[in-house]
């Protein structure tokens, strides 16, 4: 157990070891001279001296080596230097944008989990019966509608002919509630075809029929036997689609005009600012990582067969 | 009461439907059980022996349609026609089943303890603190040692013959007065055969139960069984007391099989005596004698009409051949 | 023809409604210049924001041009978009996926420690940092997303590379002789190709739909041209009073990839049998009861 996290964690670092490089990378290939486009972004002429004013300033003169660590060095302390275009301090804008995007995320995974848990045992259920041909018509739609057209459809129903709830604006709960549907759908729509998938699959394999032979009934067999047995399934499926949630944070954080590390990382792309760019690729990257270690714990947690081969 | 059979099986005939085709594994089949007996079942895979058995009691895999028609008697009860919820609350208290394969017929994920301490809290209505309790008496009973650890492990921690115990231990839970038990010993390691089939003959014995014992090791039946159902092709070849059907064997499949056991007397490297040809694939029922294209006592009339079983010069063995039984009526 | 049938006993089995929806979706895309009644760039604020016409059969746009017009076209320039993406993407990964499964060793180690890092990564952020970098525009956008697609037809191309390598044939070619060319571009590469187009062809759907995302952030097609995620991202100021430039496009999209996933679903086999359709269940039982009459005959 103790030999498995020591690894596990040993992994994760080796892979933000790699997320930096990519991320410094990116940055350090950028088509043009990066001090030119500063200089213009800030709406000076880009006279030589003013470019050479520039390298000075952000250290482009310094070998890449001596930059990279410098990078580096000032991520890990949390420092992602300052914004091309508005000059502002990276960091602190993003303090308050994580926790936007954090509440966005947080929301959104809990409430996929719980529909595409009820979805996936509608259809276990009754399987090939009208329950499950709905189910699995729900998650065809949910997994093929466009995440922005999903939005506006949410807006125009509670917000423009309902007036139940806010279309933007991160004030209270009640103005999460659209952002949040809007992200859920897709994740809810491919994770109740796991739940639906691997209860099937559970209920074909030979325990079941043990169980039939205890006597016990098709519910008790499908949440005491078939749902221990997809957990960690779900668990490891949960994390790639809360890692994607990053994805269409970006395209919903705008919509509802949330200012989460999304939209940052949007508005950063828009306007060539690389520092934002960078700083929100890695952070993107991180919580990745930090999500697949975290699964990777819980998997371990829940399967005692995996839990044996590390103890 | 006491000459009422706990489990009367009359004309018993199972069709099964699926989606590539429908096949009649059990076609016309009669035997019975009473307590504190012991009745083998024997038959190459494939001669419909465990649908039989399971096909009854509602155990088939998903995507099979069951037809059942006869009549199967448990304890007075006609099961043919019972709805399934019925059928349901029968498994585990009337019925106790023990499976092939150990190594898949426990939940891997669920600790031993609750696998079994459940069938003590669904049937025996106890809470789960009693149950705990139950289970670990039953896990003494069928011979695990530091029972106490085993419960709170998990099916993959144990070998095949602890976890053939284990389900044992399910299968007697829910105090059943019916064992079925489908090829207990084929899974496992020759040398745990024995102490597997030991245990459950002393367990039937003590709980005075009846059990079914499904196999095709003759090995098995000599050593556990009072009576013997033959099983060819979906029917019924022979049946009778174990002692007189083994010793002198009428059918020539049942004679095939037990040619077929290797005896000690046999010089080393001799020539193997398997019956030639192989079995017919289970689908519509055959016409004649199944079995007359790999019988040597076959003449051209085997194949008009399906053999009766008929009593033969022992009136307690039942033979369907109608060579053996020339010029006698049927039973 | 006998090169057909195969084919055509495959599609027998597909779901029908995606592939009407797949077929019209190739269809208008291919001929869309030639269908759009109107020029779909044509603005004419007179008769913006209208409802449906005899002139204009699904309204116009904020702009006064002609939405059902401009809707066909749109077909035609996600077509032709998503097909330009799966093509870099194919290239790419084929290359290093076959590269990968002749070689083995360190170099597959390599690309595939690569390849699950980049599929690890949602592709809209590849894509959007390319774009972040490299700056907006067509091009990019096709090389972006080739950058966050070609990963998967990697590792696919890579297990059928693997899977041809192991085969008697090509150890007997390399036995007798056989220059590695040969038996790269002669055997392995054709036969890789097939198979990842098909799986490819499952993934249009995701790819349609991430051109229309970035679109829509106005990071990918670039207006005029017209596009379903930018006409919907268009259209969004003007919800309230016409919503119908929104739900039309985004229907449009959202039907196509329907069909697509549809037909992904159906090329993946589901291995559990299910049970039997009714109509499955009379046969069967019309068959068990002819036995009992042949039986009652004997």
């Amino acid at each position: 157990m103790i030999h498995f996290i020591s690894k596990r964690l040993k992994h994760s670092l080796v892979l933000l070891f790699m997320a930096s490089l990519v991320c410094f990378t990116l940055v350090v290939s950028a088509p043009g001279n990066v001090a030119v486009l500063i200089a213009e972004l800030r709406g000076a002429v880009a006279t030589p001296g003013y470019v050479e004013q520039v390298e000075e300033e952000i250290g482009l003169n310094k070998p890449l080596l001596m930059r990279y660590v410098d990078w580096l060095g000032d991520a890990v302390r949390g420092d992602f230097g300052i914004s091309y275009r508005t000059g502002q301090d990276v960091s602190a804008d993003l303090a308050n944008r994580m926790l936007v995007t954090g509440t966005l995320i947080a929301g959104s995974a809990v409430i996929a989990t719980l529909i595409s848990l009820a979805l996936g045992f509608l259809g276990a259920f009754w399987p090939y019966r009208l329950p499950d041909r709905v189910s699995r018509g729900l998650a065809l739609l949910g997994a093929s509608t466009p995440t922005f057209f999903v939005g506006a459809l949410m807006i125009y129903a509670f917000s423009v002919t309902f007036q139940l709830l806010p279309s933007f604006g991160f004030d209270g709960p009640k103005s999460w509630i659209l952002p949040w549907l809007t992200i859920a759908v897709l994740p809810a729509a491919v994770l109740s075809r796991v739940v639906r998938v691997g209860l099937e699959e559970a209920m074909v394999s030979p325990f079941v029929l043990t169980a039939k032979s205890k006597g016990l009934g098709r519910t008790a067999i499908l949440f005491r036997e078939a749902l221990p047995n997809i957990t960690p399934i779900f668990i490891n499926a949960l994390g790639t689609q809360v890692g994607l949630m990053t994805a269409t944070a970006i395209i919903v954080e705008p919509l509802f005009a949330w200012q989460g590390v999304g939209d940052y990382f949007l508005a950063g792309v828009r306007f060539r600012d690389f520092m934002v760019v960078q700083a929100c690729l890695l952070i993107f990257l991180t919580f990745f990582i930090v999500v697949n270690l975290i699964v990777d714990l819980a998997v371990l947690l829940t399967d005692p067969r995996i839990r044996r081969q590390w103890s | 009461m006491h000459d009422e059979p706990l489990l009367n099986v009359s004309n018993l005939t199972v069709n099964l439907l699926t989606a590539k085709s429908a096949l009649r594994p059990v076609d016309d089949v009669s035997y019975s059980v009473r307590q504190g007996e012991c009745l083998a079942i024997v038959g190459e895979s494939g001669s419909g022996k465990t649908v039989m058995n399971f096909a009854p009691l509602g155990l088939m895999p998903t995507g099979v349609t069951t037809m059942l028609s006869g009549s199967v008697k448990l304890e007075g009860r006609e099961l043919i026609g019972l709805p399934e919820a019925e059928i349901q609350k029968l498994r585990g208290k009337s019925v106790g089943f023990i499976f092939q394969d150990p190594m898949s017929a426990l939940n891997p994920v669920r600790r031993i303890g609750r696998q079994i301490a459940e069938m003590a809290e669904l049937h025996l209505d106890m809470t789960p603190s009693a149950a705990e309790a139950r289970a670990l008496e039953l896990v003494k009973l069928v011979g695990i040692s530091d029972p106490m650890a085993r419960l709170r492990q998990y099916p993959h921690e144990l070998s095949g013959g602890l976890r053939q115990r284990i389900v044992i231990a399910i299968a007697l839970a829910g105090e059943p007065k019916l064992l079925i038990a489908d090829e207990p010993t084929t899974a496992l390691d020759v040398t745990v055969q024995a102490q597997i089939l030991r245990l459950l003959k002393d367990v039937q014995r003590r709980l005075n139960m009846a059990m079914v014992l499904i196999t095709h090791d003759m090995g098995v039946v000599a050593g556990a069984a009072d009576n013997i159902v033959v099983m060819y092709a979906a029917r019924a070849a022979e049946c009778g007391p174990v002692d007189k059907v083994l010793v002198s064997p009428r059918h020539p499949y049942t004679r095939g099989l037990i040619n077929a056991i290797p005896r000690r007397e046999d010089p080393i490297g001799s020539e193997f005596r398997g019956l030639p040809g192989i079995p017919p694939t289970l689908g519509a029922p055959i016409k004649g004698c199944a079995l007359q294209p790999r019988c040597e006592l076959a003449v051209p009339a085997c194949g008009n009409s399906r053999p009766p079983l008929v009593r033969s010069d022992d009136s307690a063995v039942l033979v369907a051949c109608p060579v053996v039984n020339q010029g006698k009526a049927a039973a | 023809m006998n090169m057909l049938n195969p084919i055509l006993a495959r599609l027998n089995k597909m779901p029908r409604a995606a592939l009407i929806t797949i077929g019209l979706f190739f269809a208008l895309g291919t001929f869309a210049p030639w269908l759009a009644p109107q020029d779909p760039s044509t603005q004419n604020l007179l008769e913006a924001g209208l409802g449906p016409s005899a002139a204009h059969w699904l309204g116009t746009d904020h702009l006064g041009r002609d939405t059902f017009s401009r809707l066909i076209i749109a077909a035609n320039t996600s077509l032709v978009s998503v097909g330009s993406v799966l093509g870099a993407a194919m290239t790419i990964g084929i290359l290093l996926g076959t590269i990968a499964g002749y070689h083995r060793g360190w170099v597959d180690d390599l690309l595939m420690r690569v390849v699950d890092v980049g599929l690890s990564v949602p592709s809209l952020i590849i894509s959007l940092a390319v774009i972040g970098i490299v700056g907006p525009g067509y091009w990019t956008m096709v090389l972006a997303l080739a950058l966050a697609w070609w990963p998967m037809s990697g590792r696919i191309s890579r297990a059928v590379a693997v899977s041809i390598m192991s085969k008697p044939h090509i150890e007997a070619l390399r036995v007798l002789g056989a220059s590695p060319w040969r038996i790269y571009f002669g055997h392995l590469l054709p036969g890789t190709i097939g198979s990842v187009m098909v799986y490819a062809t499952a993934d249009a759907g995701t790819a349609a739909l991430a051109v229309a995302t970035l679109s829509f952030l106005g990071l990918g097609i670039q207006p005029p041209t017209p596009e379903w995620g930018q006409m919907l991202v268009d259209a969004l100021p003007y919800l309230e009073s016409d919503p119908r430039q929104v739900l039309l496009p985004g229907l449009a999209l959202t039907a196509a990839v329907i069909g697509f996933n549809t037909l992904g679903e159906s090329i993946a086999l589901n291995r559990i049998p299910k049970p039997l359709t009714r109509r499955m269940l009379a046969i069967r039982r019309a068959e068990v009861a002819s036995w009992s009459k042949e039986n009652s005959d004997a």
